[in-house]
């Protein structure tokens, strides 16, 4: 830290004052998790470990449901991959924009949570890099926290409410509103769906994956609106 | 109490898995970005496996509810109301978390 330059000092600040919409977020629904990770039969310092070391709410909140049906770490595996491909076209367009630290570098890259990728993008282009790593902290940080007092809050209650779980399925909920405020077309919603009824009417137990694999071909088939209207004729068009 | 063993071989598992997708572009930039597949499912694929991921996680919580399917397809339309009407998704996950458990219980 350079001692003179008022811009270093009051960086953790305005990192400070640009996370709190998340920490609003993360603390209650940090605390949601850890306390449906103790009340589902875990230890509570593993929900606080697990914040640490996975910091993705939505694969968390499905972690629950599995770690307690005793599924297959392969299989849990699996399902974070699902969750969380999407990440893989987040870095994309902060390519140019990140800590030239080894370290930093890689502990951002770590903390690119749909959050804190959210708030990256709205940093201006000629923004100090070693803010990115305070607003990555900081995130961090908001969702150990949280995760904290839900699973102390937890491991002290006995609460017989059925249908907490639900938050996981509002997460998705939010999660799909927000991949279609930003969507170029339709399809992938509708193939979604169409993909889901396919795979449930074939076969019931594998329906997620299957569904998966049908949108995957039909992705990776898929042309810009345009094209699809033209395969649509039929040979008696002419 | 669950096995800690396992439960921290879970959380390493979905740690690498989780850090190795966002790393992902940071190493393979050039090769995700010269495949014009990899650009279409990029496009493609977020919206569609959200659609998936909230119809599944919707049906399996309506076959565990005997009063099914109706508080899930009105829990799940309050939060899809809410959250593309405020855009607040603690507000949303909130209110139809606690909407949902009151219809449950009582």
């Amino acid at each position: 830290m350079q001692r003179n330059d008022p811009s270093a000092a009051s960086r953790p600040l305005s990192a400070l004052a640009l996370t709190a919409p998340v920490a609003m977020g993360y603390i209650p629904l940090g605390a949601v998790f850890g306390f449906l990770f103790v009340q589902a039969g875990i230890d509570w310092w593993l929900a606080i470990l697990a914040s640490i070391v996975v910091f993705a709410g939505a694969a968390q909140y499905m972690m629950i449901p599995m770690i307690a049906g005793g599924l297959s770490i392969g299989t849990i595996a699996l399902a974070t991959l699902i969750v969380n491909l999407r990440h893989v076209f987040y870095g994309l367009s902060l390519l140019q924009r990140m800590p030239q630290g080894r370290l930093q570098r890689w502990y951002v890259i770590f903390g690119l949570t749909d959050e804190t990728y959210s708030l990256l993008t709205t940093l201006p282009p000629d923004s100090d890099r070693r803010q990115m790593v305070w607003l990555a902290l900081l995130n961090h940080g908001w969702w150990v926290l949280g995760s904290a007092i839900g699973a102390l809050v937890g491991a002290r209650t006995q609460l017989a409410l059925a249908g907490l779980d639900f938050a996981l399925v509002a997460l998705f909920a939010v999660l799909a509103v927000e991949q279609w405020r930003t969507r170029t077309s339709s399809a992938p919603l509708l193939a979604g769906v169409l993909a889901y009824g396919v795979a449930w009417a074939l076969a019931v137990q594998h329906a997620l994956l299957l569904s998966i694999a049908i949108c995957v071909a039909v992705g990776a088939f898929w042309q810009s609106a345009p094209a699809t209207a033209g395969t649509e004729g039929g040979p008696g068009d002419r | 109490m669950i096995d800690k063993g396992y439960v921290i071989g879970v959380i390493a598992a979905m740690g690498l898995v989780t850090f190795a997708l966002r790393a992902l572009p940071f190493v393979a930039a050039h090769w995700l970005e010269s495949h014009p597949l990899v650009q279409r499912l990029g496009r493609f694929l977020p919206l569609a496996i959200m659609t998936l991921l909230l119809l599944h996680s919707a049906l399996g919580a309506a076959r565990e509810d005997p009063r099914g399917p109706w508080p899930e397809v009105v829990a799940v339309a309050l939060v899809l109301v809410l959250q593309g009407w405020r855009g607040n998704a603690l507000l949303s996950i909130l209110t139809g978390t606690g909407v949902y458990v009151l219809m449950r219980n009582y």
